[in-house]
């Protein structure tokens, strides 16, 4: 006798009437580890069975972990590949960096909150890490860490975060911190001190103490220096270097803006559209910057890797120079006694934003 | 070794997790599709979470019942797909609040979605079995997969009316079989 899944077996299926769903990364995750975990309710009963034999697995798996991480047993192996798994927009920029980060498999702690430091690289300007939180209590969609990864010795930092809940008990977690003032350098140290979590939603802040402090290898770097600029409208862009690791490539380039674009607009920001002589497209990420104001400013910006067999790369810089308005646009100026005043903002006549696109430049790529 | 198109029903057939992930990397965006074209209605985000990871176990538990290549396989998981949510929304659509707007049952509920929603549809499915081939699949597309009437004809390249005759009489056989059934169990 057949039953309804073989019956289902022979009929035909007519696609054409639904739409197919736009799934995000999180959300495959979720049904991934919905259906493990159903599947492992459900084979509990049989586990007993074999818990004679499992048992010697678990005692002899124990101390092989135990023996490669004396002082972390990391239990939260869940995702591979954390760097892969947060290119939410599915760029392909981490796609090289889990199989050139360091494993660090660090642990703090705290509260009944385990925070863990997965892998961390370093391109020799940038440090990007993956972390994980475990919690034994359920908590809440948006969770904000407050505190920082420092570079210590840096005077000048930029960085980007990113946190992801997997599920009630479990977040992960990218973060991007850049030393402004350094480049090519050939180690970095790092402290990181978690004071609290906060949840935004729920008004509420868990206290604790995670402190983390750890030593990286910068990966291989080749530097070029360039100078090669393009200019319209008053902007000029000029790329000063590029540094290549075996993950990654990073970009270095200056604005600079006339005297008529300073008095007609309030702040000028470049973007770096990336493409080989193959056709390939490169998405990457910036890496913040510094200048003297608005206008002047030093920028780095770090791409996925190079295809080995491009022999140039063609940038060009799309500018975006905008007024501010008070819809778009707040400052304050803090005394050294505490004291806050918003800085009231004068529009200037005439368009909000307007975008050049400059020339392309072309940088040839040697062996 | 990666899961691919060519290795993972069987795979997946041998309880390989890996082929899991598989399949819900490749269905995942067509099931929910399916699922939430039938089950929007009775607006509840939860029900199709736990429809989907439903459809995603029964193909677990019963990949075994599976038969052909990676094609047939989409269209199986599809059917699945459809037959559990159209299983879902007519749980859900026991309640009062809901209307069964979306679904082709006509006036209120008919006596086929009671006879499917008892429990014994592991009888029904044995009774489906006497039929003939091409009754049994009328009767599937219209029982379990909500078809209408017009779209069976369409696919089976019969008019409406041989299609509504062929229920009418499938009906009767199968009532008839039903009630020696119960007088069987009854006898007992």
């Amino acid at each position: 006798m057949k039953d309804i899944y073989e019956l289902l077996n022979g009929m035909d299926f007519d696609e054409s009437e639904f739409e197919l769903m736009e799934i995000s990364e999180v959300e495959k995750e979720k049904v991934k580890r919905g259906l493990k975990k159903s599947i492992k309710q459900k084979n509990r009963s049989s586990w007993k069975k074999g818990a004679a034999a499992a048992a010697i697995f678990v005692c002899l798996s124990a101390g092989m972990v135990g023996m490669t991480f004396p002082a972390y047993a990391s239990s939260i192996p869940v995702i591979g590949d954390l760097f892969k798994f947060l290119d939410t927009g599915k760029t392909g920029m981490y796609d090289h960096y889990k199989e050139f980060s360091t494993e660090l498999n660090m642990r703090e702690e705290s509260n009944g909150i385990k925070v863990t430091i997965q892998d961390a690289v370093f391109d020799g300007k940038t440090v990007s890490m993956t972390y994980a939180i475990e919690s034994d209590k359920k908590l809440a969609e948006n969770l904000l860490i407050e505190g920082s990864p420092e570079i210590l010795g840096s005077p000048g930092m930029a960085g980007s975060s990113q946190v992801t809940r997997i599920d009630e008990n479990h977040y992960v977690g990218l973060f991007r911190s850049t030393n402004l003032n350094q480049e090519g350098a050939d180690h970095v140290n790092m402290v990181w001190k978690i004071n609290s979590l906060s949840l935004p939603n729920s008004h509420t802040e868990i206290k604790g103490d995670w402190n983390f402090a750890f030593s990286l290898k910068a990966a291989d770097q080749k530097e070029e220096v360039l100078n090669l600029s393009a200019k319209k409208d008053g902007v000029q862009v000029s790329i000063t270097k590029i540094s290549q690791t075996p993950m990654s490539f990073s970009l270095f380039y200056n604005q600079t803006a006339s005297r008529n674009v300073r008095n007609q607009w309030d702040d000028v920001f470049v973007e770096l559209d990336v493409k080989d002589n193959l056709g390939n497209s490169y998405s990457g990420e910036g890496n913040g910057g510094s200048g003297k104001d608005a206008y002047s400013m030093s920028w780095s910006s770090t791409f996925e890797k190079l295809d080995p067999n491009a022999t140039e790369l063609i940038v060009t810089p799309h500018v975006q120079v905008r007024k501010h308005t008070p819809e778009n646009h707040g400052e304050a100026v803090i005394t050294a006694d505490g004291e806050k005043r918003e800085v009231p903002i004068k529009q200037k006549p005439g368009k909000v934003k307007e975008d050049i696109v400059l020339d392309a430049m072309v940088i040839p790529l040697r062996d | 070794m990666k899961c691919n198109e060519s290795n993972f029903i069987k795979r997946l057939q041998s309880k390989d997790e890996y082929a899991l992930e598989y399949i819900v990397d490749q269905y995942l965006p067509l099931i929910k599709g399916i699922l939430v074209k039938v089950l929007t209605p009775v607006r509840n985000s939860g029900l199709i979470e736990e429809c989907i990871n439903d459809v995603f176990l029964s193909v677990w538990d019963y990949s075994k019942k599976f038969q052909g290549d990676h094609t047939d396989f989409r269209k199986w998981i599809c059917s699945v797909a459809k037959f559990k949510a159209i299983d879902y929304y007519r749980k859900a659509s026991k309640k009062p609040e809901y209307s069964a707007e979306n679904v082709d049952v006509g006036t209120g509920r008919s006596a086929e979605d009671e006879w499917i929603d008892s429990e014994e549809r592991a009888e029904i499915i044995q009774l489906m079995n006497t039929l003939e081939s091409v009754d049994r699949e009328i009767f599937m597309m219209k029982f379990f997969m909500g078809c209408k009437t017009e779209d069976i004809s369409n696919k089976l390249g019969l008019t409406k009316t041989a299609i509504d005759n062929r229920i009418y009489r499938g009906k009767r056989k199968l009532h008839s079989k039903a009630a020696n059934l119960r007088l069987g169990e009854n006898g007992l």
